[in-house]
């Protein structure tokens, strides 16, 4: 079987001969090509390259088609983006600067013929073409309650959420879902099929359950209705969401869920089976190492965490091993070690 | 009159209603409560108050610490007005994001804590050098240095915490100025502030507040 084919067995539930394993290597592929941050990320054919080497070397079972999460903040008018030759890119500066800035920010109307999407499209239709029939192409998309912490700082977003008038904040929010709603389409389109939804205002960890309910929710429905939720994978930014995982089955209809490290897996597993529960139904819980620790643990701790994850997993199926951003200071012994042990604990025979 | 005072203004804070607490704090003065009394009796006990309760609910959130923090940040600045004597001041801290890192959040949270415990505070900005925060705080008499860091590179790399504490070291000034550290990586690695060369971390910013507090009455007393 593909990769593409085990990772659709396990969202089904249908045989196959291991769980899928997924390892999210972003910014490892400037070092594994030679460049600089800032070269690599210059090139739609670089991302693709770095991410295919990668795959060859290490045998996981995904690629990307990210470059940096600010990326999304250029087709607002972003320019400046703070490259670091040990971590992942950050947006320089911030396009919103001031209230007043909102009402000059537009959504271009079609995303796709902005400079902005040219090098992904080029590393999509690379990747696509060398790969995609038989591995899944992954992409991240910010939700609308989320952009705004891209365009004008997250200190600066929580303040206009909280104390702003609400119909500026409402009409940021509008601008930002209209991007979304452009982007996932734009994403299936060039091929990509495992679209992350990094969604952190839809936890309970940045927002109280009633602010989830009257502000997260209904925006997170706006942003997926015209497109659905196919391929979708719901995901906080490695903050615990496990509470709020029905609503997010029953009101967004999301079967694919990136379980934080800091959540309790099992407990996950249980949420989401107990609301999956008759045949034929496709879900998936992602389990999610910490990756932060995976920089100092000893190649037998990676081992034994792994084990303890798919012992928590495997049960039942419906279950994939995957990873958080991957600090560059992972050891790259750490990486193999982990996705040796995620094959061998991972086999369903 | 104080314990429903306090009542009131704790439950707008814990509702992020701002506005209600603002209501609250100006009929408490309407009624004849002191400046004073609003500062040391209803806000640095509800900031207080928040802490425990994340510690006791995991529901305790975000916006809950932004709000908590703004609110009491805001209300104890327009009481200092009103004081009948300048307060006595617990220390100083320059507080930024370490370089590389424009993550704001976290840092504004404590800054507004320390504010409304009585700690002044100056902030350095985002993506802050590290020769910056050591001749800052020297300059400003700081018994703190507060870095915020949410990304790994920026947390653990050579131009964060670590070339802080060298700074101090070579400049002979690690007995004066503490180093604390805070953000997301420091969540996941519970003993990372140490390989960083940071003095003390919290796990969010309200608990910092305190945490920094402690640190600046532990060094005047030791």
């Amino acid at each position: 079987m593909t990769p593409l084919d085990i990772l659709v067995a396990a969202i089904t539930g249908t045989a196959a001969p291991r769980i899928p394993v997924f390892c999210n290597l972003l910014d490892q592929g400037a070092r594994e090509l030679g460049m600089t941050q800032r070269e690599y990320y210059r090139k739609g054919e670089h991302v693709a390259e770095g991410q295919l080497k990668m795959n060859r070397r290490f045998g996981h079972d995904n690629v990307w088609s990210l470059f940096y999460v600010g990326k999304e903040a250029e087709f607002f008018g972003c320019d400046n983006i703070l490259y670091a030759e040990d971590g992942s890119p950050n947006v320089g500066d911030y396009v919103i600067k001031s209230w007043d800035d909102i009402a000059k920010l537009q959504v271009p109307a079609d995303i796709t013929a902005q400079p902005a999407w040219a090098e992904t499209a080029t590393c999509l239709k690379i990747l696509r073409e060398e790969v995609g029939a038989t591995q899944p192409i992954c992409a991240y998309l910010t939700a609308s309650t989320s952009m705004p912490a891209l365009l004008m700082g997250m200190d600066k977003w929580m303040e206009l959420l909280m104390t702003g008038p609400a119909d500026l904040r409402d009409h940021l929010l509008d601008l930002c879902s209209q991007f979304f709603q452009q982007e996932v389409a734009a994403y299936r389109a060039a091929g990509a099929n495992v679209l992350v939804y990094s969604t952190p205002f839809g936890t309970h960890y940045f927002v109280g359950k009633k602010r989830f309910e009257s502000f997260s929710m209904p925006w997170m429905k706006r942003d997926l209705a015209p497109g659905g939720v196919g391929g979708i994978v719901y995901y906080c930014g490695m903050a615990p969401f496990n509470e709020v995982i029905p609503a997010v089955m029953d009101e967004l209809d999301i079967a694919i869920h990136y379980v934080s490290p800091l959540a309790d897996l099992a407990e996950a597993k249980r949420i989401i089976e107990s609301r999956r529960r008759q045949d034929g139904a496709a879900y998936l819980t992602c389990g999610v190492i910490d990756d932060i620790q995976l920089i100092k643990w000893t190649p037998d701790e990676v081992r034994a965490e792994v084990r303890r994850m798919c012992e928590i997993g495997k049960p039942g199926g419906h279950f994939l091993f995957g990873t958080g951003v991957m600090p560059m200071a992972i050891p790259e012994a750490n990486i193999k070690v982990m996705l040796e042990a995620a094959f061998e604990y991972g086999a369903l025979s | 009159m104080l314990e429903r005072i306090i009542k009131e203004y704790n439950e707008a804070v814990f509702e992020t209603d701002k506005d209600a607490a603002f209501e609250v704090v100006n009929a408490a003065l309407a009624n004849g409560l002191s400046a004073e009394d609003v500062v040391f009796k209803v806000v640095i006990p509800a900031v207080e108050e928040m802490m425990s309760d994340i510690t006791r609910d995991p529901d305790a959130n975000l916006a809950q610490h932004f709000m908590t923090a703004q609110i009491a940040a805001e209300v104890t600045e327009k009481m200092l007005l009103k004081f009948a004597h300048p307060p006595e001041i617990i220390g100083r801290v320059v507080i930024g994001t370490a370089a590389g890192d424009l993550h704001s959040l976290g840092k504004r949270i404590v800054m507004g804590c320390l504010k409304a415990l009585m700690v002044e505070v100056l902030d350095l900005g985002v993506n802050v050098p590290a020769e910056k925060f050591v001749a800052e705080a020297v300059h400003y008499g700081a018994d703190v240095i507060a870095i915020s860091a949410m990304m790994v590179h920026t947390a653990t790399g050579e131009n964060g915490a670590r070339k802080v504490r060298a700074l101090l070291k070579e400049q002979g000034l690690e007995d004066k100025v503490k180093i604390v550290v805070g953000g997301a990586p420091y969540r996941f690695d519970n003993e990372l502030y140490k390989t960083v060369g940071a003095d003390g971390w919290a796990a969010d910013g309200i608990a910092a507040g305190k945490m920094i507090v402690d640190l600046i009455r532990a060094g005047k007393t030791s």
